[in-house]
């Protein structure tokens, strides 16, 4: 992702659009999505030398088109069978305009297909409707290209062997079909938000890539309430993403976090699309997440911050989508409101549930709420606990800091 | 979400090893290793040499100083290691519990703290 609209930018919008018209006419959705990666590829070898084609996307098509063919002639020639696939081969014709839409979508419904592992869905979901080269989703994952590729290949067998077809989910089907389309974007967009750039050009920045993608979703579905709340979540987030990291790479807290480097815009629109689509009516648990965020957003610091309506809305999400997080972030908002011990009466009713029974969080909000009450000793014992049970390394390097500080 | 599967073993066990049942061993342990690469969330797999050739290598007034030896004195010691690339403690702990020396001595399984980390 290189500064001006250039060809990669334009490929990339185009690739949803032209594998779903050829997977729409020919089945064979492996195959389809190989081709379509070779017209990328030949692309962005020619187009800068000839200039991109007046009909950028009927260029792609044909030169997909022409590779699917010769794939086809050649499996044939290899088996010396050619009656039986003949009903598959590739014609030249027309291609009727306007169902792009709904073929895009249905292409994303199956790259997010159930039968699929959750890392297969996120690395197929990168490159057919993302328009990704492996490469670069390897890059971005930080595993050697042939992992990835492997990923990429088992997933299209896992489709081709479910024996899913290239239509939308029926009605009964769609929302938990949605749901999952969703939490695969939300889990590209938290692994771009959580990774500390390997900055390096083939490295496609993932968080980005999350909010296009989402972005792209509420152009084609704009009634949809939690396509629009997970829009707003993402922006409201990365709005503070500048600000969460300092010089070396540490990790810095929301309450320490200098405001004045959030992204104003982003939190303008995020702010925009949440306000319109609450009132509505069809609560999910993305607008609620995406309110909170908003009201971390439009707050000037951490003490003016407007905690009865945070605590308000982590109720309202504890009803809604019920899990430990939920519960230990609704702590928190409750030590705010009623001061830590309150807060920390809860923690004690979490403790017993086995899902998060040693888990950093859960110490890492008792050193908080510890720490917030003037138990010293008692903060530097839990986040010391905190720092030796999380995977994530810069959160480590923070929980020990702050074990170390309030140590001395 | 990055694990480390590691196995340990000592020179006694091995050397009691019949011969076939080496090879039958290392073809189950190929299988194992076809299998995961395949679904793209085995990064590789590392057999270590026998501890007779580990070395201990210092500094000393700016120069290498090699030593022999492993560091720690034991029986047992490190054989194998896979790096692996999977969806999160459950699956790895699937992972682990499909390698075929799994029936007879543990696998060791550690999280890799690298900055990728989705960990909600």
């Amino acid at each position: 992702m290189t500064g001006a609209p250039d060809i990669g930018e334009l490929l990339r919008e185009l690739a949803p659009e032209v594998l779903g018209a050829l997977v729409r006419r020919y089945g064979r959705f492996g195959a389809c999505e190989d081709a379509v990666q070779e017209a990328m590829l030949a692309a962005l070898t020619s187009w800068p030398a000839s200039g991109v084609p007046d009909s950028p996307k009927g260029w792609l098509l044909t030169v997909a088109s022409r590779r699917l063919i010769d794939d086809v002639r050649s499996e044939h020639a290899r088996r010396r069978r050619e009656q039986e696939d003949a009903a598959a081969t590739p014609v030249e014709q027309p291609w009727e305009p306007g169902a792009e839409h709904d073929d895009s979508l249905t292409l994303l419904f199956l790259c997010c297909h159930p039968a699929l592992s959750g890392p297969s869905q996120i690395a197929l979901t990168l490159r057919a409707v993302g328009g990704l080269t492996t490469a670069q989703i390897a890059a971005a994952f930080l595993v050697p290209e042939a992992t990835m590729g492997q990923r990429i290949s088992r997933a299209k067998e896992a489709i081709r062997a479910s024996g899913a077809r290239f239509e939308m989910p029926g009605p009964a089907e769609r929302p938990a079909r949605l749901g999952i389309v969703l939490h695969v974007l939300y889990l590209i967009f938290n692994e771009g938000y959580t990774a500390t750039a390997g900055a390096g050009l083939t490295t496609p920045e993932l968080s980005g890539e999350a909010i296009r993608l989402t972005r792209w979703l509420h152009r084609l579905l704009p009634r949809d309430a939690e396509v629009t709340g997970l829009l707003a979540l993402m922006l409201l987030t990365d709005a503070r993403w500048a600000a969460r990291t300092g010089p070396d790479g540490s990790l810095i807290p929301l309450g320490e976090q200098d405001r004045s480097r959030w992204d104003q815009a982003k939190i303008t629109e995020g702010v925009a699309l949440v306000s319109a689509v609450l009132p509505a009516g069809q609560v999910g648990p993305y607008q609620v997440q995406a309110a909170i965020a908003a009201v971390h957003d439009e707050a000037e610091s951490v003490g003016t911050t407007d905690w009865p309506q945070i605590l308000g809305l982590y109720e309202l999400l504890e009803q809604l989508a019920p899990g430990p997080m939920v519960s230990l972030n609704r702590a928190v908002a409750v030590a705010m409101v009623a001061g830590p011990a309150a807060g920390l009466g809860l923690l004690g009713e979490l403790e017993s549930d086995r899902r998060l029974a040693g888990h950093h969080r859960l110490h890492a909000t008792r050193a908080h709420l510890l720490e917030m009450s003037g138990d010293l000793p008692g903060a530097v014992t839990s986040y010391r606990e905190a720092a030796r049970r999380t995977t994530s390394f810069p959160e480590r390097r923070y929980l020990t800091g702050r074990a170390a500080r309030l140590a001395e | 979400m990055k694990y480390l599967l590691m196995i340990y073993g000592n020179q006694e066990k091995w050397e009691s090893m019949p011969a076939d049942a080496w090879r039958d061993a290392v073809a189950r342990q190929e299988a194992f290793n076809a299998k995961y690469r395949q679904t793209g969330e085995l990064l590789g797999s590392y057999g270590l040499a026998d501890a007779a050739r580990a070395r201990l290598v210092r500094r000393v007034n700016g120069l290498p100083a090699v030593t022999d030896g492993p560091y720690l004195e034991t029986k047992e010691y490190m054989a194998s290691f896979w790096l692996l690339d999977c969806d999160g403690q459950e699956r790895a702990e699937q992972i682990a519990a499909d390698m075929p020396f799994a029936d007879d001595e543990p696998v060791e399984l550690w999280p890799v703290l690298h900055e990728s980390a989705a960990d909600q």
